[in-house]
């Protein structure tokens, strides 16, 4: 199984695409009896300012049931996920739960990635962690590894096979 | 002497080897045991956009590890803190996700439980040793030093699933900085994010981020900012020149973890908590 036919559209991808959308439509249902459009989740986003995101316009959208232009849409991928607007929404609604799942819908549908989430999840698979043991550099321009620094060995997974197995069968069924 | 599974998560081990070291140090002399257990993988917090779902279970496995140990988990990192937290308080609550779960690890002879406790290096610190024993270990008091803290918005929110400090007002941090010695002062940035998830789809906007941080900490008098999980350290500090020159500033304000400051306090040479791999420059302190 490699890392396209895990993100891709394929025919397997169904179950996957039904359970979110049962997610989606739960949040539906929450947000549409308590958010009031008070805006506060906006006026405290990390990703308002610099990028546009509105969180109150998305629950509104999503309230409305305008769910494929949200996918479709570039903004969901600018929430840097502070969870401000969850923590301060005064009927507890959380729109950064709402982009979660809009953008786990968006890779189920098969829409291209943004950025090194692809790389990451393909080192996930192939050793367990995002990344492998790294030169890190000092301040006097050296470079140091875990043993040079007297770091005992790396936890990774013990079994790789079973263990990328588990993680394909989540991503392409569902549990 | 109490014993936790050390979880390392992915940042730590990999690159951030100051805290790694400066934690190993540290905790001992507070009569903390760390064990360290062979099998974790990532936690799965990055890929929370990817699948939710890949998310939950990667948590739900490290966790199930942990518990095979019979160890509560000491988890440094504010990201895994928050993953490994969030999964523990879905699957307590849902007993058909946790039982699909449990099929799924039952082949590497696992099985998630939800005894296991999940703790930072903040409530480790503040609430487990306390602040009186920490304050009885100090040799090297860090007096005539005023430092900003960053918590980090994972470990401080969403409250609603339990997190260590408060989300609004924390005061850990600079409980623990007072005990070993040192000034402290909340700011107005004090809760912003550093713009570390950023980093994978919109690397300018969270260099910025970074940036206007850390321009407004250097405006307010502070010697240096500490820092409780490895992805903000590592945008504040080895991101540091970078994100200045993004915001058109020169930025020189050294950035600890808060377990390397500790470390200084507990009379542990500098040469022992890795500061040579903080790229701020740290000597001044």
């Amino acid at each position: 199984m490699s890392i396209t036919d895990l993100t891709s559209m394929a025919g397997s991808q169904t179950q996957l695409r039904i359970e979110i959308n049962k997610r989606l439509s739960n949040l539906q249902n929450e947000t549409s009896d308590y958010c009031f459009q008070c805006a506060k989740c906006t006026s405290g986003c990390e990703a308002h300012k610099l990028l546009e995101l509105e969180p109150h316009k998305i629950v509104a959208l999503l309230k409305k049931g305008l769910i494929d232009e949200m996918v479709n849409s570039d903004i969901i991928w600018t929430c840097i996920g502070c969870y401000k607007c969850w923590e301060r929404c005064p009927q507890k609604v959380a729109p950064v739960q709402i982009l979660y799942t809009l953008k786990n819908m968006a890779v189920a549908n098969g829409k291209q990635i943004p950025g090194k989430y692809t790389s990451m999840l393909q080192s996930i698979l192939s050793i367990g962690l995002i990344q492998d043991i790294q030169e890190a550099p000092t301040y006097d321009n050296k470079t140091k590894k875990r043993d040079a620094l007297g770091l005992p060995p790396l936890s990774k997974p013990t079994d790789p096979q079973k263990f990328q197995m588990n993680l394909t069968k989540i991503a392409v069924e569902k549990i | 002497m109490k014993k936790y599974a050390l979880y390392p998560g992915c940042l730590m081990p990999t690159e951030q080897y100051g805290y790694e070291i400066s934690i190993r140090e540290t905790f001992p002399l507070l009569d903390i045991h760390l064990v360290d257990i062979n099998g974790f993988s990532c936690c799965g917090e990055p890929m929370k956009s990817v699948n939710q779902l890949l998310t939950l279970y990667l948590s739900a496995r490290n966790i199930a590890i942990s518990e095979k140990n019979n160890l509560d988990l000491y988890v440094p990192c504010a990201m895994c803190h928050l993953s490994l937290t969030e999964c523990k308080h879905i699957l307590d609550n849902n007993t058909h996700l946790k039982n699909k779960i449990n099929t799924m690890l039952s082949s590497e002879n696992i099985e998630y439980r939800g005894e296991c406790k999940i703790i930072h290096t903040v409530d480790l610190l503040h609430d487990i040793i306390g602040l009186e024993k920490i304050k009885k270990q100090v040799k090297k008091p860090l007096e005539n030093l005023k430092i900003a803290t960053h918590y980090g918005c994972r470990l401080i929110r969403p409250s609603e699933i339990g997190r260590p400090v408060d989300s609004e007002n924390p005061q850990k941090i600079e409980n623990i900085l007072q005990a070993i010695g040192a000034q402290t002062n909340d700011y107005p940035e004090k809760l912003d994010c550093c713009g570390a998830p950023l980093l994978i789809n919109h690397p300018e906007t969270a260099l910025t981020k970074a940036g206007q941080k850390l321009k407004a900490i250097q405006e307010q008098d502070f010697n240096a900012l500490v820092t409780v999980c490895p992805w903000c350290h590592k945008m504040l500090d080895a991101r540091q020149n970078k994100a200045g020159e993004t915001i058109a500033s020169k930025i020189h304000l050294p950035v600890f973890y808060l377990t390397q400051l500790l470390g200084l306090a507990l009379g542990i040479k500098k040469e022992k908590l890795g500061l040579e791999l903080n790229l701020t420059y740290t000597n001044k302190i």
